[in-house]
Formats: structure tokens, C-alpha cells, sequence
């Protein structure tokens, strides 16, 4: 009967630890580090996870022994010496120790990753991420995409106007606030090209949870041309179809929040969509960037992500929504 | 304690017997519900005492804003002359023999209404009586409009004959005086569908509550008057008269209010509110970035898409009031309506004032004419100009 029941709760027990095992995979897991960074504090996670696991191993068995040894073989824990060494020494030593060690790993105080500042800087809106590149006195914009060059460390400043916000990329990099009227300044970097997700760490209102970005990870031949294109103005539409779109974006008061370069629109509420096409994401990393799914953004972002700052603009046409939403999809 | 026992039986019996009468006596048909009989003074007593008593009861909470203003006034007396006065009379004769067969006979109200307080006018138009042919308001929550049939109730007992028509039906001397048109349209100056009697033709509206109309893009005026029509924009005023209108008539009306331009500002910017209107022209330019509110001329100025409309030379109280009733959640139905909805609840009350004043200052430009033929540029779409 006890044999049952515990096979029961075994059979329970293994697919919940692969549930849980599984949440530490992919592009957004502290667990799957992905630059120097993420691999201190996965490395600080599992020495910290190790550790504690050899001392509560030892306590457990320290209890055993008060509790069901023999008398004279249990007096030892009564001695002086032991409850000094245990209870004093012990713990001072061990976590003066991870301190120490936690300090060194994370790159505290002087001697830190020498890292380079590449004219990035992020802020935290509600309920995205506004990227700024700077390249002397010019700069543009995109949003929630970072692309950072793969194999150095780079310098990311982080801001906010509104409220406290916090950057987390797990596979780069710890988290760190964003906070009104302070700038804070994170290095991070990636072995290898690739995606990963972020997410914005601190509750920050209505919309955070979908307050998500991507880090774009590319080799530095490849980041270099990207970064020249990305400061180029819009692209014009080739199609009478996208013209229409970018008609219809104009005169229906789009402009008002969102810049493309190179048009009168010029609002700066909202994301800049200057290369909106060429995006992963849309909505901050919630849907995938297609026609499709600009289309459905513009009608119904706030059934998609409710609370968020844009109106639904639910007064096109189908094809006047089509028209729009392939002039943003081609704005590579 | 047997007896009583069989008093409490004793009344209970009688008072079924009562009601069993009473129900035979409903059922019987023998009460003449006849409207050309007159109730017996008892009946007529108890009838009123009761529906005075109601009033009071129900109105004692109610606080009439301030009335004693010309705006309010004479947007009620639009709606009065279209909406109430076939059945209460007005300055002027024009009594109604059918009317006056209707029982009770709806009282003729600028003799009546110094019977009732503000607030139980309030509570009387805006809820209607039951049994009297007296309808509620069309709109439950639109109290605004409500108070403004109010203020011209309470200004009625002193208006002349001539100020009346001047209010409600805009021009002292207008009527049909050939003999054939009223053959075929009737004494058309009653008409609900007379838009002129308060938005006029290409003159400034009387009132500051009602929207100028002349040079207004002929899309939107076509797609407010559907919004109206299918209860989308809540407006006990408007939605009667929109119903009214048959598809035709909505097109031929947007297109003679789009074509019917009046360039003046309807508010001249003058020394004592340049710092408001300075105010507003900044928001109506630029925003107000810091709470999310984009420029008010990216949709309202000259690039927009005609279906969104005009604030030139608008009126400014009319201005405040639709913001007040977008922050009231009251003209979000439609996909234009949730738009504007976002962006009115983002300005405080003083910024609303600031950018009605603005627009109020401006003169409007002449109505837009469809783009004439050019070489195809990339920015002409077929929506743009």
C-alpha cells in the first residue's frame, strides 16, 4: 500500500520536474547562458544551489544524529568546540566567502569587464522599449530589438521618464533598473549570433507582462552594414498598394505618434516604424512582424494587449488595412 | 387568543373579496377608458396629487447646474420647437385640436412651468411620465442636453413671439408663402429634420453648444449623421432627427454643409485670453508628449483624411463639451469615437479649454475640393490630397 502511493508520487513528481526542467531552456533562460555575463551568474546559481545543498545534506544529518543516536555517541554535539565551529565559524567563513566570491564574478567595483560604450541607449516606456543608436550627434530609433555585435562587450545605457522599469535579458545578463531621472549602465555580451528574449523585470502597470523585447545578436561585419541601413530613412513604396498604405498612414493621423524618416510623420508618442518591417516583433515582442499581424495591431491592439497606449484604430476597410499594414510590412 | 384567530380570518377574507371585485370589475370592461370622457374630479384629484407627489420625491436629489446662459437657452429652444412643441404649444399660437383631445391635455408650457422647479423639469423631461403621452429623453446620459431644454423652459414665460422664433426657428420672417410649395411640403418651418433651426445655413449657429457646420468635410458630416441614425453617438437631440433622414438626404445635406463655407473664426482671439490661445496652439501643434496626447492637426489640420473633421473656427464651448463627453465615455462606440476617446481622456479639463480656445481663434479655410489632376506622385494616394 505505501509502495503504491509512492510510486504514485513519483509517476506525479516526473513529469512536473520535466515541466519545470523544460522552463530552464531557451531564449529566455538564466539557465542557457549565453555570454560571459549570464555565465557568472549561472555559474554563481549553481556553486550558491550546490553549496546549500551540501549544508542542508549536513544538517540533516546533524539532526539525525541528536535525534536517534546512542547517547554517548551523540554527546559530541553538546561540546563547546562544535557549536563554536558550527554555528559561528562555520557560517561566517562560508558566506564571507560567497560574498567575496559573488563580488569577483559579478564584475563589482573597480576591475570590472572592460567594456565599450557603442552609442545604445535604451528607455523603458509604457509598455516598450524605445532603442536609441547614436552615432556622434545623429541618432535614430527603433524598438524593443536590441542588436548588439557578437563577441565584444558593449555598454547599454538604460533610462526611463515614467516610471521604474527593469531590462532583463536572461542570457546576456543580469537585470537592472531602469529609474526617471537616473541613467544606469549595463554591459553585456554574446558568444554567439542569435535571438534571445528579454523581458521588463519590474511591475511597471497595466501592460508589463507584455512588455518583452529581442536581443539580436550579429557578427560584426553583419552588424556594421545593418547599423548603416538602419540609418537611412524609409524606404518609399513600390507598389500602388503600399503608396495607398502610406497615404492612409498620413492622413489618418498615424504620424501623430509614430516617425517614419523621410515623411512628414514625425510623433515620437509611440514607436518609431522608420524600419518597422524589418522587425522580429511588433507590440513588444508579443506577436510576429507580418501583414497579418500589423493589420490585427491596428485594429485590435487592445483586445491583443490590453491597456496599452495606442487607440484601436478600427476605422479602415479591409483593404484600406491591407494596403497599410504591407506599406509597414515593407518598411525594411 | 381564538378569537383572534378568526378576527385576522374575518379580514383576510373581506380583503380577498375586495380584490376579487376589483378584478371583476377591470375584467367586466365596464370602466370607459374613453380619452373624450373626462376623469370624474375624484380620479383627476387623486391622478395628480399622486404624479406631483412622484416628481418631488424623485427630484429632491437632483442640483440644476448654472441655466442663466443664452448657449443653453437657445439649444433648447431648437429642440423645443422640434421636439416638444407640437404637443405644449408655443409663443405664438399654433394650438392643436388634436392635441388638445388628448387626456391629460399636455399643458401649454409657458403658462405651466412656473409650476415646477428646475430640478423637477429636469426630472420630468429627462424620465418622462408614465399614462400621459409624456416620452422619457432619448439619450438616458446625455443630462447635458436634458438641462439645456431646462434653461429654455425656465426663460419661455418671458419670451416674446418674435425672440421665440428667433431661438428656435433661426429666421423671424422665414416661412413658405407660395401657395404651391405648401400645397406640396406642408408649413415646413415645423419640419424636425429643419436643420437651420439651429446649426442655420452658411451663418454662424446661435448657440456656442451647437457645432458649425458650414465648410465641415462632407464625409464626416455624413458619417456623424449615420452615427446618430444608429444610436452609435448618443444624442436625444440628434438621434431623432438622423433617423429621419433617408441615405439621399444624409448625402445631399453633408455636401451642402461642406459647400456652404463661412471662413470667419467664431471666437476672434482677443488681448485677454492670447495666453490661453498660445496655450492651445501648442497642444493642437505639438502634443502634450509628457501624458501621451498627439498633436490635435495631424488628424484636424490640413493633411487629414476628410473623414475626420475640422476644428477651424469651431466653436469652443461646443469643443469642451464633446471632449467632456468623450471622458465620459460617451462617444467611444465607433472606431473613430474610441480613438478620440483615448486621447480626451489624456487632457486635463484646462487643456481642453486651452485647444477649444485655440481652434475657436483660428479661421477656418475654404472647404477642401477633390484633388485636381496631377502627375501621379508617390504620396498620392487614393484617399490623399
Amino acid at each position: 500500500m505505501r509502495d503504491k502511493r509512492r510510486s504514485s508520487r513519483v509517476k506525479l513528481a516526473a513529469p512536473a520536474a520535466c515541466v519545470m526542467l523544460a522552463g530552464c531552456d531557451g531564449v529566455q533562460s538564466t539557465l542557457s547562458p549565453a555570454g560571459p555575463q549570464a555565465h557568472h551568474i549561472a555559474r554563481l546559481f549553481w556553486a550558491m544551489t550546490a553549496g546549500s545543498g551540501a549544508i542542508l545534506l549536513a544538517v540533516i544529518l546533524v539532526t539525525a544524529i541528536a535525534l536517534f543516536a546512542p547517547t554517548r555517541r551523540r554527546a559530541f554535539l553538546a561540546d563547546d568546540a562544535v557549536v563554536l565551529a558550527g554555528g559561528l565559524i562555520f557560517p561566517v567563513v562560508t558566506l564571507s566567502a560567497l560574498f567575496v566570491y559573488g563580488l569577483i564574478l559579478l564584475g563589482a567595483g573597480p576591475g570590472k569587464t572592460a567594456a565599450a560604450p557603442i552609442g545604445i541607449e535604451v528607455a523603458g516606456e509604457r509598455w516598450w522599449w524605445r532603442v536609441i543608436y547614436r552615432d556622434g550627434p545623429s541618432a535614430v530609433e527603433s524598438a524593443n530589438e536590441l542588436r548588439i555585435p557578437v563577441g565584444r562587450a558593449v555598454e547599454i545605457e538604460l533610462s526611463s521618464d515614467n516610471v521604474i522599469h527593469s531590462f532583463w535579458a536572461p542570457r546576456l545578463a543580469g537585470k537592472l533598473d531602469m529609474i526617471p531621472g537616473r541613467k544606469t549602465v549595463l554591459t553585456l555580451s554574446a558568444e554567439t549570433a542569435g535571438v534571445s528574449r528579454g523581458q521588463c523585470a519590474e511591475y511597471c502597470g497595466g501592460a508589463h507582462a507584455l512588455m518583452a523585447f529581442n536581443v539580436v545578436a550579429m557578427p560584426q561585419n553583419e552588424y556594421d552594414e545593418w547599423r548603416l541601413r538602419e540609418f537611412e530613412p524609409a524606404q518609399e513604396p513600390a507598389t500602388q498598394e503600399t503608396r495607398e498604405g502610406k497615404a492612409l498612414f498620413l492622413s489618418h493621423g498615424c504620424g501623430a505618434c509614430h516617425t517614419i524618416r523621410g515623411t512628414p510623420a514625425a510623433g515620437r508618442i509611440g514607436p518609431d516604424l522608420t524600419h518597422v518591417g524589418g522587425r522580429i516583433s511588433i507590440g513588444a515582442a508579443i506577436l510576429a512582424t507580418d501583414e497579418a499581424s500589423l493589420a490585427r495591431w491596428i485594429k485590435h491592439n487592445q483586445d491583443i494587449k490590453p491597456g496599452n497606449l495606442m487607440p484601436a484604430f478600427d476605422i479602415f476597410n479591409d483593404s484600406e488595412l491591407l494596403a497599410l499594414s504591407r506599406y509597414l510590412a515593407s518598411l525594411r | 387568543m381564538a378569537f383572534a384567530g378568526k378576527a385576522l380570518l374575518a379580514v383576510v377574507g373581506v380583503a380577498l373579496v375586495l380584490a376579487l371585485a376589483v378584478l371583476f370589475f377591470a375584467w367586466s370592461g365596464l370602466y370607459n377608458v374613453a380619452a373624450s370622457q373626462p376623469h370624474w374630479a375624484l380620479t383627476r384629484w387623486f391622478l395628480d396629487f399622486g404624479l406631483r407627489r412622484s416628481v418631488a420625491t424623485h427630484s429632491a436629489p437632483i442640483t440644476p447646474p448654472t441655466l442663466d446662459d443664452k448657449d443653453l437657452v437657445i439649444l433648447g429652444a431648437g429642440h423645443f420647437d422640434g421636439g416638444c412643441a407640437s404637443c405644449h404649444g408655443a409663443p405664438g399660437g399654433r394650438s392643436d385640436p388634436i392635441v388638445d383631445r388628448m387626456l391629460p391635455e399636455p399643458p401649454e408650457l409657458n403658462r405651466a412651468v412656473s409650476d415646477w422647479s428646475a430640478e423637477q423639469l429636469f426630472w420630468i423631461v429627462k424620465h418622462g411620465l408614465k399614462f400621459t403621452g409624456m416620452p422619457a429623453w432619448v439619450a438616458q446620459q446625455r443630462d447635458d442636453e436634458v438641462w439645456s431644454v431646462v434653461a429654455f423652459l425656465r426663460a419661455l414665460p418671458q419670451m416674446s413671439e418674435g425672440q421665440y422664433r428667433l431661438f428656435a426657428i433661426g429666421d423671424v420672417e422665414a416661412r413658405p408663402n407660395d401657395g404651391a410649395e405648401i400645397a406640396r411640403n406642408g408649413m415646413t418651418m415645423e419640419a424636425l429634420t429643419r436643420c437651420v433651426r439651429c446649426h442655420r445655413g452658411d451663418a454662424q449657429p446661435r448657440s456656442a453648444l451647437v457645432p458649425r457646420l458650414a465648410g465641415q468635410s462632407q464625409a464626416y458630416v455624413e458619417r456623424a449623421l449615420r452615427d446618430f441614425a444608429g444610436g452609435l453617438r448618443s444624442s436625444g437631440i440628434m438621434e431623432p432627427i438622423a433617423v429621419a433622414l433617408d441615405d439621399a438626404a444624409i448625402a445631399a445635406l453633408s455636401a451642402y454643409y461642406a459647400g456652404a463655407p463661412n471662413l470667419a473664426p467664431s471666437a476672434p482671439p482677443i488681448e485677454s485670453n492670447a495666453d490661453q490661445i498660445a496655450r492651445g496652439k501648442q497642444i493642437a501643434t505639438e502634443g502634450v508628449p509628457g501624458s501621451g496626447v498627439p498633436a490635435c492637426l495631424v488628424c484636424h489640420g490640413d493633411t487629414r483624411a476628410p473623414s475626420f473633421p475640422k476644428l477651424d473656427g469651431q466653436y469652443a464651448p461646443y469643443i469642451v463639451g464633446q471632449i467632456e463627453l468623450w471622458k465620459r465615455g460617451l462617444r467611444i462606440k465607433t472606431g473613430y469615437g474610441a480613438i478620440m476617446g483615448a486621447i480626451a481622456s489624456r487632457l486635463t479639463d484646462e487643456q481642453a479649454r486651452d485647444v477649444a480656445a485655440y481652434f475657436a481663434s483660428v479661421a477656418a479655410r475654404p472647404a477642401e475640393r477633390p484633388a485636381p489632376p496631377s502627375p501621379p506622385s508617390p504620396r498620392r494616394g487614393r484617399r490623399a490630397r
